[in-house]
């Protein structure tokens, strides 16, 4: 069956090789199928197509013309000549107008695939017809989900639902990155509109409030990323070297101690932490009972101060988790390294540097990255702890010195309702990852080893 | 003399620590406290307080002189079980100097033999060096019969790592209510503050929000694991037009911060009209669960071929050799893929605090017990907000220790990619 179809097909070639029901099927889907016997498959691909255009003519091309002018009318006061009293009458909202814009664009996407199908299927029917095979029945086509085509099956939910919640929301946001729809435009009240590439430039710029609060925050964020990514692997690292050690006793006690703080939901201990860490909180009581200060230490209430806090707070998140990771990864060195490095006649530390470290280190790269990108997104944390403070009138609005650029784009949106601004940030955070991504990709070439393993 | 070589004894720092506990001795004579003008040696300062944890400076007194006068012996006659017994010494030594770095301010206040209030920065110089010395004289002691030093360290991070998880475990217990306290261990202890939770008509619906997220991820769990398992399974056994496109697809998808397109998704949910309700974070939960593939992808690489073909020649369709082969062969990532999707929503936060919105009868542990530390709440609910921290942490600490076997499986096969 598949010898039939091999080459390239093309909708053109197939267009002009096919009879005239095959011609026809371009416009009234589904038709070379219904042709060939295939009644039910080629009913359901003209199903499709009527209600798309039904779709279209009710709602969606207006949908998609009002994502080009995003609304003509505002919401206003008119004087209602019956009553003689003021009334507000409804404007547009750009809001929703800009969505169902997407969806209406997400559908016909959708629909062009819907249609690609339906010719190719017809095509298919059309040759096994030719050449005198059996054509499917619909009963047919519906096992083959279970055997040949069970791609279809298995991804068909996967992907509606990714599209559905991740990209079509995805695109939204990306969209509303080139408008003006910041805290002076909200609908239905106000309209906004596109304003192409400002909302880049404002932010990028040196001179506005913004471009102020933008780079620093940005300095900060990587700051925060390197020094959290590299004192959580190599504390980590160190506690599994101690804990795995050969004369340590009562492994297990050790491991359960650390697995503990990291099996608590992070955002417990988070909380619990930063309710220690208080003015009046039981860290800062216990340090004057002490007698190591004579005031309450500002934890997390000087930049300085709450920055190093983070980070230490961190570490007593992270470390677990990493020790957890590289004593498996330690089990899985090859013992006859070390034993020919014994016989070779290498010390401890030399055996330390010269196969633990080197294995781990090519090993955990691409953890690494993984893990500075996490951190670069490292929301709970900052939330949970400071919240972003202390805030400074130095940043724009709200902004704090601890916030890392996902928790500023959460400010925008949630407090101050500059969304323009968010979704600029949130496509300047995904250009970061995506650099640093493709540096791990480069150096480990991932799927360059898929069919090696199996 | 220890010159001599004894089995199991290493020389080099048998002898540092037979210098420390000497030393440590002699730093006594020093200074050890200086206020208002008054400076006092370790010796004078053990017999002038009293009361309360005052025996702290006498016992370490004691046990300087100890271990000196047992390093000089040893010395002379060396053994390893004198050693490791001087070594249990050095360990009380050790363990009564830091008890004195945090509470002699406690001790030296109350015994009011000096002007001034005590602060930490009033040890003086003899205070610092025995405790430095002490810690090192352990060290060697215990490295000269090869009991690792490490375990020092092990108890030091141990206390730290412990710290918060005691504190939130007592404070829950405590039945002096307030965040503000001036004490570590409770002076009451009570079970009221896990009883008021529960308690009919009590202003925190504790037991909703934890049935409410107990639905939630048991829910999504077995669903995200399902489409996790479709998706990896089609993404590594099968070869299909636009696989290593839709992979890439999905990666660059996932570069994308989550929080930008929250707010998208939460109109989209009003637009379907089933914003703050239980379902909709069920649903959003699940409906990007396939992103997550990678893991469980990586784990069905590594299963060989060859089982496919086998069953292949056998007739099996594939949707047979999914049912039959794949799932059994993947248990452990399976288990952790059940695991990590259930744990998961119980410290999700902000996306079900946008979507619920004020409405706390849906809220989960995660936005009830953020929503008890609010400042006008932390002050007469920060017990229960405890005693909820450890309701919520229990079932997941249970869970995780009985599973953490497959988890760190899972973790190190994302390595090993």
């Amino acid at each position: 069956m598949k010898s039939l179809l091999k080459g390239r097909r093309t909708p053109v070639k197939i267009f002009v090789e096919g009879d005239i029901f095959t011609k026809l099927s371009f416009l009234i889907w589904g038709l070379s199928n219904m042709v060939r016997g295939q009644i039910v498959k080629g009913a359901m691909y003209l199903a499709a197509e009527v209600a798309y255009i039904y779709y279209m003519v009710t709602s969606g091309v207006a949908a998609i013309g009002g994502m080009i002018t995003l609304g003509v009318h505002e919401q206003g006061m008119e004087l209602d000549p019956v009553q003689g009293v003021y009334v507000v009458t409804q404007g547009d909202n750009s809001m929703l107008m800009l969505l169902y814009g997407v969806v209406a664009l997400v559908v016909t996407a959708l629909i062009v695939v819907v249609w690609m199908t339906s010719v190719y299927s017809g095509e298919e029917a059309r040759q096994l017809k030719l050449h005198g095979r059996k054509v499917p029945t619909i009963f047919d086509d519906i096992t083959s989900l279970f055997d040949t085509h069970i791609v279809r099956l298995f991804l068909c939910l996967p992907l509606i639902g990714i599209l559905v919640f991740t990209v079509t929301p995805l695109i939204y946001m990306i969209l509303m990155a080139f408008t003006n729809y910041d805290a002076d435009h909200q609908p239905p009240g106000h309209l906004f509109d596109w304003v192409g590439i400002d909302n880049f430039k404002t932010i990028l710029s040196a001179g506005s409030t913004l471009g102020k609060t933008f780079m620093p925050i940005l300095g900060w964020t990587l700051i925060w990323a390197f020094i959290s990514t590299f004192s959580c692997y190599f504390g980590g690292t160190f506690l599994a070297l101690l804990i795995n050690s050969k004369g340590i006793k009562f492994k297990k006690v050790w491991r359960t101690v650390f697995v503990l703080a990291m099996a608590i939901p992070s955002f417990i201990s988070l909380l619990v932490i930063s309710t220690m860490l208080g003015r009046n909180g039981i860290l800062n009581v216990l340090l004057q009972e002490w007698g190591f200060t004579s005031e309450p230490l500002p934890f997390l209430t000087n930049a300085t101060w709450a920055r190093g806090t983070i980070i230490v707070v961190n570490l007593w998140v992270g470390i677990p988790a990493t020790m957890l990771m590289i004593s498996g990864i330690l089990m899985n060195i090859p013992p006859d390294l070390y034993e020919s490095a014994s016989i070779d006649g290498a010390n401890p530390v030399q055996k330390f540097i010269k196969i633990t470290f080197p294995y781990m280190l090519q090993v955990t790269t691409p953890y690494l990255i993984t893990n500075f990108i996490g951190n670069i997104n490292n929301f709970g944390v900052i939330y949970f702890l400071t919240g972003g403070g202390p805030s400074t009138l130095d940043y724009y609005k709200g902004a704090g010195k601890t916030d890392l650029l996902v928790t500023w784009l959460y400010k925008l949106t949630n407090d101050s309702n500059d969304y323009n601004l968010a979704a600029t940030i949130g496509i300047l955070i995904f250009i970061i990852s995506a650099v640093f991504s493709m540096i791990t990709y480069a150096k480990a070439g991932v799927s360059k080893n898929e069919e090696a393993l199996q | 003399m220890i010159k001599r070589e004894i089995i199991g004894l290493h020389k080099k720092p048998a002898l540092i620590a037979v210098g420390a506990s000497v030393l440590t001795l002699l730093a006594l004579l020093l200074p050890m406290v200086s206020l208002g003008g008054k400076t006092m040696g370790g010796f004078s300062l053990a017999f002038a307080v009293k009361g309360g944890m005052s025996f702290f400076y006498p016992a370490l007194a004691v046990l300087a002189v100890l271990c000196a006068v047992m390093g000089v012996v040893l010395f002379f006659m060396p053994s390893v079980k004198g050693v490791r017994l001087w070594s249990a010494f050095m360990a009380l030594e050790v363990i009564c100097v830091t008890v004195l770095l945090f509470g002699s301010k406690m001790i030296i206040d109350a015994n009011s033999i000096f002007s001034a209030k005590f602060l930490v920065k009033n040890f003086g110089i003899g205070f610092w060096l025995i405790l430095v010395l002490s810690y090192v004289g352990l060290w060697n002691a215990m490295n000269a019969t090869r009991v690792s030093p490490g375990h020092i360290i092990l108890v030091v991070l141990s206390i730290i790592w412990l710290f918060p998880i005691a504190w939130v475990v007592l404070t829950s217990l405590r039945a002096e209510p307030g965040y503000y306290v001036d004490h570590f261990i409770p002076h009451g202890f009570t079970l009221d503050n896990y009883i008021n939770l529960f308690k009919a008509g009590s202003p925190i619906p504790f037991a909703r929000w934890w049935t409410n997220t107990f639905i939630v991820a048991a829910v999504s769990c077995v669903l995200n694991t399902l489409i996790v398992l479709m998706t990896s399974y089609a993404l590594s056994r099968q070869r299909f037009k636009g696989r290593q496109l839709l992979m890439k697809a999905m990666m660059v998808i996932g570069m994308f911060p989550g929080f930008m397109s929250m707010i998208a998704v939460y109109n989209i949910l009003k637009g379907m009209g089933i914003a703050q309700n239980l379902g909709a974070l069920i649903l959003v939960n699940v409906a990007s669960s396939a992103m997550g593939y990678y893991i469980c992808k990586g784990f069905l690489d590594t299963v060989p071929k060859a089982l496919d073909e086998a069953a292949h020649i056998d007739g099996a369709t594939n949707f047979t050799i999914f049912y039959k082969i794949m799932i059994p062969m993947a248990k452990p990532i399976i288990i952790y893929q059940l695991m990590s999707a259930f744990i998961g929503p119980w410290g999700d936060y902000i996306f079900p605090s946008l979507l619920l919105g004020d409405k706390q009868q849906s809220y989960t542990v995660a936005i009830g017990l953020k929503w008890l530390t609010d400042q006008q709440r932390i002050e007469s609910y920060y017990t229960q907000f405890a005693a909820g921290a450890v309701l919520v942490s229990i079932p997941i600490v249970v869970l995780f220790s009985l599973l953490q076997r497959y988890y760190v499986e899972g973790m190190s096969g994302a390595v090993k990619g």
